[in-house]
């Protein structure tokens, strides 16, 4: 199993080096130059010169790059152009609602999609109505059902708070309340594809012989469902949500953006629209890296979790 | 007889292809000539009723058609283009080119597509060109890994064996016998590609770094109804049914039985 474990790791570490330094070397390429940013068009070349060695604009990209790194590391981002704020410190309050948001987008999304295909009750009924919810999930873009969420909910209806994200301090019942739209839109799509995932590998084990057995000795359909073929179905949606981690930050972004909720998705769209480099190199390498580290965790899992794949 | 997925797909993509080509002649008014009937409901004249210039929201939903359907078929012919022969090369030639292109592939699926399409976009300038290449190149990973897999297996079989006994060298046998029986799975994959495309391409926009206006394009159409949600919804909900029902259509069409 270790060897597995370590081949896996030794395969996807580079991929992470590889990517930081392409975003690196391509932020770097599309800022132009720096000094002249900063100082505008009627600057002297002694004076953009000058900037640049102050600021070691002028060294090779590589070695800025290992300095950049160095200094993420101690969880030193630089400033933002724009505020001239520690970057550390405008991106520390905006990860909390981002990874709150996630946690619970998966979390939602993978427990109905289980229980719903896992119910033996009512199937009938039951089936028609997950399909067609899949269907909406893979093909509306989280824009428009976000959208379509807030009119119906929001504007219609007025049930819910069509924006924001309140703190916790202003009450629970509040905060889920300010929940439930964006969860709902981020969830849609995970919930149809962690479904697909989870209902193939149901089918699969329903053919098993233990599950013959479970039914010969008497348990109730139900009982069979949820006690035996539920947890031997579940491992291939954990590789799913491994998998998907990179579809999730682009959806939070959407997400984010539709019900202006102060995460980290915002904070990027607005870094790049406003050419604030450092914020958005700062914002950008966070969520690449994590996510594919945490696509590593998940792979590595997968072989922890899973005794046929330890033996080769 | 097709899947019947396959067929409601057909029912909503040639509707909507017929209504990106005769746009001209189907739209009531021009999609960027301004009024000031500004906000009208839904009316015999205005059939979506108007946005916040005036403009007729229907018009714009139909010419929306043109940018959404040329970028998605736009950026599946650029994906085909550079996964194609990279799938082909690591199926058949496994060994290192396998290895290294898998590297390259996975390193790719796992990023989120749409973030980096904003970034090269950001750096590239939103037209219309560069919108379909930089989808295409965020898409081509799928079909690389899809065309690998069916390259890999196809190279097993008898006929090719055969032909490598014959003397067929590797890029004639590839050409000759991979690639006509990769071309279906190819063709089918490719409507993916494009649902995937459009639904990106209109995420893009909402976002803010989609066409350019005036061009009607419907996430950006969708983008600038958000403010006017209460008093002219369908400013956004038509644009975005079009583009869900587009995505749908293209989804279904590539339905594939696992």
């Amino acid at each position: 199993m270790l060897s597995v474990v370590v081949r896996r790791v030794l395969l996807g570490l580079p991929n992470i080096v590889l990517i930081s330094l392409l975003l690196f070397f391509s932020v770097a390429g599309a800022l132009g130059n720096p000094a002249t940013l900063m100082l505008g068009l009627d600057a002297t070349p002694e004076r953009i010169a000058e900037l640049e060695h102050q600021f070691g604009f002028d060294r090779p990209l590589l070695v800025q790059y290992l300095e950049w790194m160095a200094h993420a590391f101690q969880g030193d981002f630089g400033r933002s152009y724009s505020t001239g704020q520690r970057v550390a410190d405008i991106l520390v309050p905006r990860l909390l609602p981002s990874v709150e948001l996630a946690v619970l987008g998966i979390v939602v999304a993978t427990t109905f999609a289980v229980l719903l295909s896992s119910l033996t009750v009512a199937r009938r009924v039951i089936r028609p109505i997950v399909t067609l919810l899949s269907l909406i999930g893979i093909t509306v873009p989280n824009f428009m059902l976000g959208i379509t969420l807030i009119y119906v909910f929001s504007v219609a209806l007025g049930w819910l708070p069509t924006s924001g994200w309140s703190s916790w301090s202003s009450g629970i019942g509040l905060h889920f309340l300010h929940r439930i739209l964006p969860v709902t839109t981020l969830a849609a799509y995970y919930f149809a594809s962690f479904g697909l995932v989870y209902r193939a590998e149901y089918r699969a084990t329903q053919r098993r012989l233990y599950i013959q057995v479970a039914r010969a000795k008497g348990l109730s359909e139900t009982s069979v469902s949820f006690r035996h073929i539920l947890p031997n179905s579940i491992l291939p949606v954990i590789t799913q949500i491994g998998s998907s981690l990179g579809q999730l930050a682009a959806g939070s972004l959407v997400t984010e953006t539709v019900f202006s909720i102060p995460g980290i998705g915002t904070l990027f769209t607005s870094a790049l629209l406003g050419r604030d480099f450092p914020v958005f190199l700062a914002v950008g390498m966070i969520t690449i890296v994590s996510v594919m580290v945490m696509n590593l965790l998940a792979d590595v899992l997968y072989v922890v979790a899973n005794p046929q794949i330890r033996l080769d | 007889m097709p899947h019947r997925n396959v067929i409601i797909g057909l029912l909503i993509i040639v509707p909507l292809a017929l209504c990106a080509v005769a746009a001209p002649w189907l739209a009531p008014f021009d999609p960027a000539k301004t009024s000031i009937a500004l906000f009208q409901m839904p009316s015999a004249k205005f059939w979506l009723g108007t946005d916040q210039l005036g403009r007729d929201v229907l018009s714009r939903v139909i010419y929306g058609s043109r940018v959404s359907m040329l970028i998605g078929t736009g950026a599946a012919i650029v994906s085909a283009v550079i996964g194609v022969p990279i799938g082909l090369a690591a199926g058949y030639l496994g060994r290192t080119v396998d290895l290294l292109a898998m590297q390259f592939i996975n390193l790719f699926i796992a990023l989120p597509g749409l973030v980096l399409a904003l970034i090269i976009i950001e750096m590239t300038g939103p037209s219309l060109i560069n919108i379909i290449v930089v989808l295409g190149f965020v898409s081509w990973p799928g079909v690389a890994r899809l065309v690998r897999g069916q390259a890999f297996a196809i190279r097993e079989s008898l006929f090719v064996e055969a032909a490598r006994a014959v003397g067929g060298g590797a890029a004639w046998i590839i050409a000759r016998h991979i690639w006509p029986n990769v071309f279906r799975l190819v063709a089918v994959q490719l409507a993916t590609v494009v649902a995937l495309a459009i639904f990106t391409s209109s995420s893009l926009s909402f976002l803010g770094l989609g066409i350019p206006p005036p061009t009607p394009d419907w996430g950006g159409m969708v983008r600038d109804g958000v403010d006017y949600l209460t008093i002219a919804p369908l400013m956004s909900l038509a644009p975005g049914v079009a583009v869900s029902l587009t995505v749908a259509g293209f989804y279904l069409l590539g339905y594939r039985e696992e």
